[in-house]
């Protein structure tokens, strides 16, 4: 297999009720199979502790853990299968990010970095656009 | 040919106008919000976000009525779905179940 690199991001959401350090663990054995198999971290990002829109294995709460990696393709395999065998990770999402992905990253980026000049533009954007949702949703049931 | 230039012509003129509704309300013109942001991708992580393209069920609100253009539409489906299985959005919300 030729020796292609993508981008891909994971997120996996750990059993909430193990200590700290248990967790952390579990992290690293994570990325600790990311970088042996010839992976490289870009990103690492602890949501920490959250809780679910719906039970998981009877279980209310999650840490959720966001990672993001260049990677060979076989790479991910060797995850989802580690994934799989380990029993404190209950839910685990793998993506190929593609170009539009990580364009929107950078801009992101970008857009966090000169916050002062932008901090007013995200606040207005929810506010002017609730209460059009709101008036929307009742018609929903209406037609048809 | 007449009638199809006719038809045409009438479709112009109701889109130039305020559409009316059937129940008779003036319904102004939605337009896709990722687009006036000039957004190329939707994120399954901004749950909150996500949210409002989402009923009070849970249920994924069509594009007909949030004013999504299509392909913002598919994008955030399948983010929506996404962060359904990461448990960050409900299948179904509390209050149905």
């Amino acid at each position: 297999m030729p020796d292609v690199k993508r981008v891909y991001e994971t997120t996996f959401i750990v059993n909430a009720s193990l200590d700290d350090h248990q967790i952390d663990t579990v992290i690293d054995k994570v990325k600790d199979l990311i970088t042996k198999n010839g992976g490289e971290i870009r990103e690492f990002v602890k949501w920490g502790r959250k809780r679910f829109a719906y039970p998981i294995k009877k279980k209310n709460n999650g840490f959720y853990v966001v990672i993001e990696f260049g990677a060979p393709g076989d790479v991910i395999a060797k995850l989802e299968r580690h994934y799989f065998l380990d029993e404190s990770i209950l839910r685990y999402l793998s993506l190929v990010l593609d170009k539009r992905a990580l364009a929107a990253r950078t801009t992101a980026a970008l857009l966090a970095a000169e916050q002062p000049a932008a901090e007013v533009k995200p606040e207005e954007a929810p506010k002017a656009a609730a209460p059009e949702v709101a008036a929307v949703q009742n018609p929903a049931g209406a037609p048809a | 040919m007449a009638y199809t230039r006719n038809s045409t012509s009438r479709q112009g003129d109701r889109r130039g106008s305020s559409q009316r509704g059937s129940s008779g309300q003036i319904r102004k013109k939605r337009t896709c919000r990722f687009c006036d942001n000039k957004e190329d991708y939707v994120d399954y992580k901004a749950e909150k976000k996500l949210q409002r393209f989402v009923s009070e069920q849970g249920r994924i609100i069509p594009k007909r009525i949030t004013g999504t253009c299509a392909k913002h539409q598919r994008m955030l489906v399948t983010a929506i779905k996404r962060a359904r299985h990461l448990a960050l959005l409900p299948f179904v919300s509390d209050a149905v179940k």
